[in-house]
């Protein structure tokens, strides 16, 4: 095992970085917070970046970057707090399409998304929260030459605004994936913790779309867990970042402000915590940048891997957002200070594609049943 | 970033691999145990003793003492190896990994050769005085007072917690030779013969067990040879930091190691229906995720610090890991004597839970387990001394 970054990918780190400082500083979340900014300009630069190509495979007009390089990118972007449709076009809806439709299948679909043309999300929960395909219960059915949907779709990122929606539903009992154009659907977008991650109800019934928006030839279960496997390491990598930037913001603050004539940092209640915030986002980093690599080779482990990167993630936000909050003092909890735009996008990280402790459980199964007898 | 090791790595594995399908004592010949930290059965002697004679033994070190200039990767396989195959590489683990690496990296080569090899070839055990009753966690407020009378250091004072002194035939003591100096600055290290008139020794039992392994040690009037000094004299504390620190970049392993032992048997015992269907409990599912997270966490973690150790960068996280590793297996422990409740009331062992080639304490009971994980926590540096530690030196924050 060789477990640091190339040369290559360190430059990539810094070449991410150096364009989200310019182009998603701090002011952008802020705007976004407040309500004067949909991000959307943000969006425009990083499509003439080719960023929206970047981990899309070369026969659908993609730059083929490895998993690894895409959570780079993500665990900048939750750095940045930085809003759009990457996360949910780049990591959830291309997965889910690639695996369903294969790659030859999922190349004209997916050239206008590595264009910058078009973003995408997928729908998969109806409630439960646990984004478990076999639990779905939306359906559709044939009428003619096309499908027409009904159920309810939870939780679905970008839901009010991604052109297309590649929504999990069942046909003749079986699990499959129908892409959906977003306009044709009813969203009702819950208000969110964090402005720059918007979650949507989305209304199947009625939806009619032709029958060659159906992805893929058999029952799409084990494409859905596969795709998901990749948007839950992505939603650790992003949340990890933003665990970073709440780190580094409270280790900075602990050493510039002085209380009892000393800086607060010298306080060993203040210190102890900060090592425990910096042991559990550094089992963080390794655990999902470990899942990043399982996904770029492939490896059996990449399902063990993904809930672990999630659930890690998940016990790096719960400490950074409660220790985090409270070194902060009084600033912290202020409008004004930055803090906030990173503790949101912890927390929301938490909160979709299944919480810590649903992933801690997957991982203590996986074991259970991979244990030699 | 890849997951495997280069063919290279993983033939130095199969080399090591095959040396141990030819070389491992036949079991039968196990039966004698050790007493101690510093009691090597003559079986185990003997292994030990090949190991070096064939560069196994610490395979990081040049073919004179017990190794083959290995790399950091092929230092990483064998441990793996070891581990695998639950073999401890010594019975003396203090003695080889402290005491006799301490005179390698410190001593001269007369020093070497007199304690060094003989400690590695398990012809000699060592045990290892650092700790006073005054001095734990501010170990460098030892006071133990060797005075230097021509050619020979009198030494006066208390060691305690020196594991295994009972049976060692040499101590590597920190001691205070210059009072007037500045803590640091005043210490120096000696290798003082048991044996020696004036030193008495009193082992006493820790919670886990029956036999005593700690002991305190007396010395009243004890006449050390100044031959015996090891680096330069009131330079003591760099080789008590440096011994600490040696192998730094694989002392994890340890760690990671004892923590996947545990591992291993919970899903076991679980798997095997142990705590009336715990596994099924969604609870006892919840921590034991949470455990195999910090059993891979502390292995990523590991690798990492080996390959930035391979690229000369800094290596700063060996804190970290001691602190994630102790507390991990702590927790682990707590949650395996929680799902078995009443089953776990009985500490009986079953004879067959452990590996013949390891120590005896690779399977207590999960209660003495849990007990026994307190040894992590504690010595070595308290979690607390390392949290301010990593607050400190990793993150910059003021000392206080």
């Amino acid at each position: 095992m060789e477990f640091e970054f190339t040369e290559d990918q360190l430059e990539l780190q810094r070449a991410v970085r150096d364009v989200l400082d310019a182009e998603a500083p701090p002011e952008l979340a802020r705007a976004v917070a407040d309500g004067e900014s949909d991000g959307r300009a943000l969006w425009d630069t990083l499509v003439g970046l080719e960023w929206p190509a970047m981990a899309l495979p070369e026969h659908a007009g993609g730059l083929g970057y490895g998993w690894v390089e895409l959570a780079i990118v993500l665990e900048e972007l939750g750095r940045h707090a930085a809003p759009g449709p990457f996360v949910a076009t780049a990591t959830q809806f291309a997965p889910l399409v690639l695996e369903t439709a294969g790659p030859e299948g999922a190349a004209p679909l997916l050239a206008d998304v590595a264009a910058g043309r078009a973003t995408g999300t997928v729908a998969v929960d109806e409630g439960a929260g646990t984004w478990d395909p076999a639990g779905v219960r939306a359906t559709a059915r044939r009428d003619g030459d096309d499908l027409v949907l009904s159920g309810t779709k939870h939780y679905v990122v970008d839901g009010a605004s991604a052109d297309e929606i590649a929504t999990v539903v069942r046909l003749d009992g079986d699990v499959r994936v129908v892409l959906v154009p977003g306009s044709s659907v009813q969203a009702h977008e819950v208000v969110p913790i964090d402005p720059g991650v918007r979650h949507s109800t989305i209304g199947l019934d009625g939806v009619r779309v032709p029958a060659d928006r159906l992805l893929g030839q058999a029952d799409a279960t084990g494409a859905v867990r596969r795709a998901l496997e990749e948007s839950v390491t992505a939603v650790a990598a992003v949340t990890l970042g933003a665990c970073q930037q709440i780190f580094d913001i409270i280790n900075a603050h602990a050493k510039e402000r002085v209380q009892f004539g000393v800086p607060i940092g010298s306080f060993q209640a203040v210190k102890h915590k900060l090592a425990d915030m910096y042991r559990d986002v550094e089992r963080a980093r390794v655990l999902v940048y470990y899942a990043a690599l399982t996904l770029a080779e492939d490896h059996p482990d990449r399902t063990l891997a993904a809930s672990m990167a999630k659930a890690a993630a998940g016990e790096a936000q719960r400490r950074c957002v409660q220790d985090g909050l409270q070194l902060a003092g009084g600033i912290g909890y202020t409008w004004e200070h930055d803090l906030h735009l990173f503790l949101r996008r912890a927390k929301v990280g938490e909160l979709h594609l299944g919480s810590a402790s649903h992933h801690r459980r997957n991982v203590a199964r996986l074991a259970l049943q991979s244990q030699p007898t | 970033m890849r997951l495997t090791y280069s063919p290279e790595v993983e033939a130095f594995r199969a080399e090591f691999s095959a040396w141990l399908d030819a070389n491992l004592p036949d079991e039968a010949a196990t039966a004698v145990r050790p007493r101690s930290s510093a009691d090597i059965p003559a079986w185990s002697q003997q292994f030990q003793c090949r190991m070096f004679d064939d560069g196994w033994l610490v395979p990081g070190y040049p073919p004179e003492f017990g190794g083959r200039n290995a790399d950091l990767y092929e230092q990483a396989v064998f441990w793996e190896e070891l581990g695998r195959r639950r073999i401890t590489q010594s019975f003396n683990p203090q003695g080889l990994g402290i005491v006799s690496a301490s005179i390698i990296t410190f001593g001269t080569d007369e020093q070497k050769h007199r304690w060094a090899v003989p400690i590695m070839r398990a012809e000699r055990t060592a045990a290892l005085g650092m700790s006073e009753p005054g001095a734990g966690s501010d170990l460098a407020g030892l006071s133990t007072r060797a005075v230097l009378d021509g050619d020979r250091f009198i030494v006066n004072g208390q060691k305690v917690w020196t594991s295994g002194a009972h049976h060692a035939d040499v101590l590597l003591a920190f001691v205070r030779t210059d009072p007037d100096a500045p803590k640091h600055k005043g210490i120096s290290a000696l290798i003082i013969e048991t044996d020696t008139p004036g030193l008495v020794r009193r082992p006493f039992r820790d919670i886990t067990r029956p036999e005593p392994d700690f002991n305190e040690v007396f010395f009243d009037d004890v006449e050390v040879p100044l031959e015996n000094l090891v680096g330069e004299l009131n330079d003591g504390w760099r080789v008590c930091t440096g011994s600490l620190a040696h192998e730094r970049e694989m002392l994890w392993i340890l760690w990671s190691q004892g923590l996947d032992r545990m591992l291993d048997d919970m899903l076991e015992q679980l798997n095997d229906g142990a705590g009336a269907g715990a596994a099924g409990d969604p609870v006892v599912l919840d921590g034991l995720g949470s455990s195999i997270m910090d059993s891979w966490a502390l292995r990523l973690l590991g690798q990492r610090q080996l390959a930035r150790s391979r690229r000369g960068l800094h290596v700063a996280d060996q804190s970290l890991l001691k602190l994630l590793g102790s507390e991990a297996q702590q927790k682990l422990a707590l949650l395996m004597l929680e799902a078995l409740g009443p089953a776990a009331l009985d500490r009986t062992v079953p004879p067959d839970a452990q590996s013949p080639y390891e120590s005896d304490r690779a399977a207590l009971s999960w209660a003495d387990r849990y007990f026994f994980t307190f040894a992590g926590t504690i010595s070595g540096g308290t979690s607390e001394i390392h949290r301010n530690i990593i607050a400190e030196r990793v993150l910059g924050q003021p000392r206080g």
